[in-house]
């Protein structure tokens, strides 16, 4: 095998293998759950007011992805705009006990069941950057450029999934997911990037945990 | 060789500084219908042209000149509104005319601000626009008016590419959004309307 190849081949795999992640999942069961023919999800991400905090799209969208080969699953945005204005950030349910009020109106319960949603799962967390250590610099020249140095960061992603019966109007549960990842980048000449996919693991985590949970009819 | 290298490197830098550039976005889209009871009653809705083509420029220290246009959504926001809030609605060219309307809105933007995540330390652009609606009579005759504060915000994360743009845009369709939402969901505890229901008996 040429020295080239050899080094391509390396790089190749350290690239798959990336960094370290350790994930942890949790559950809590307050009610009995099941999908039937006709039955459908929302995945939402926690926007309401007066919380400063969001929680992102892509990791919403993540879960959704990965729930959606299981169970049938409405898109966010779908949701909301056929529910509009009830669940903007000004108007959403902060919790189950808003949701009677809700279930009055007949015209929302008729467009509910038009879609047939029977579950509602908020989404609230973050992915933050905890902690970070390195140097690098980087050279551009005519003559060529190169990097040297070794980054390594720590990026923690905790979540929180609420299951709301929206129909019956109480939680059923709830599901967390936390991962924790350290990432590399050491650079002689060019940087290799050895990134732990921390988030991506958090949300196969939260959207399997929540698949189960659903679709286990205990 | 050297030119070769020297013509990358321009062209990198040319391509590292329009991104750089202060974001001009226009509200576009649709808007969807709010799910409310509709009121029984037909409403006229006057937009002036100071609404439908209004555009908040600001500079901002060392970023440049931002500009947001709100104004071409003005008339499909109401048009959503009233398909899902009013028997009937018709758009009026004044407020003095003799269509078949029994109340009349004229919508004013009085202010639009917006902060980006520099200047707040955070990692959201903020939009608030403030709306005036006067209320009047079929003859035109006001009846008051009453303010409406809306407000969207959009994460920066969420927006990968063409960041400044897209997320400034998000928040400014948020912040439109959330009027329509405000206006459908407060409609009968407005000051002038709620006033104007009760008189014609649709105040419960």
């Amino acid at each position: 095998m040429s020295r080239h190849l050899r080094s391509m081949l390396a790089f190749a795999a350290l690239l798959y293998l990336g960094g370290c992640v350790t994930a942890r999942v949790e559950e809590i069961r307050e009610g009995h759950t099941t999908i039937s023919g006709g039955d459908a999800i929302a995945v939402l991400g926690k926007r309401d007011r007066p919380s400063a905090t969001e929680t992102e799209f892509d990791f919403v969208e993540c879960v959704s992805r990965n729930m959606g080969s299981e169970v049938p699953v409405i898109a966010e945005r779908t949701f909301r705009d056929t529910l509009f204005p009830w669940f903007e950030p000004r108007t959403a349910p902060a919790n189950t006990r808003d949701l009677p009020e809700l279930i009055g109106h007949p015209m929302f319960v008729e467009r509910l069941n038009s879609i047939g949603v029977k579950y509602l799962i908020w989404i609230e967390g973050s992915t933050r950057r905890t902690d970070s250590a390195g140097t690098m610099s980087c050279t551009v020249s005519p003559a060529g450029g190169g990097c040297f140095g070794f980054l390594t960061w720590e990026n923690d992603s905790e979540y929180e999934a609420s299951i709301w019966d929206i129909k019956e109007g109480h939680t059923v549960g709830k599901v967390s997911s936390e991962a924790v990842g350290t990432s590399y980048m050491p650079a002689l000449i060019v940087p290799v990037p050895i990134i732990a996919r921390v988030k991506n693991s958090a949300c196969s985590s939260l959207a399997n945990q929540l698949t189960t949970f659903l679709t286990d009819a205990s | 060789m050297i030119a070769r290298r020297l013509r990358m490197m321009l062209a990198l830098g040319l391509l590292t500084l329009a991104g750089c550039s202060a974001p001009k976005v226009a509200v576009q889209g649709t808007f969807p219908v709010p799910l409310v009871n509709p009121y029984p009653i037909h409403v006229g809705w006057h937009l002036d042209s100071a609404l439908t083509s209004y555009v908040h420029k600001e500079k901002i220290d060392r970023g440049g000149e931002w500009v947001i246009s709100v104004g071409a959504v003005q008339q499909s926001m109401f048009d959503s509104l009233s398909k899902g809030m009013f028997k009937g609605y018709t758009f009026l060219d004044s407020w003095e005319s003799s269509a078949p309307v029994q109340l009349i809105f004229v919508p004013s933007i009085e202010q639009l601000q917006f902060s980006t995540p520099k200047q707040t330390r955070s990692k959201y652009f903020e939009v608030w626009i403030k709306y005036k609606f006067e209320l009047r009579n079929p003859d035109g005759t006001s009846r008051g008016e009453f303010p409406l504060t809306a407000y969207g915000k959009a994460h920066i994360q969420n927006y990968s590419m063409n960041t400044n743009s897209a997320a400034l845009q998000e928040a400014a369709n948020a912040a439109c959004r959330d009027a329509m939402a405000f206006f459908a969901l407060q409609f009968r505890t407005l000051g002038p309307v709620k006033a104007w229901l009760d008189q014609n008996g649709l105040g419960s």
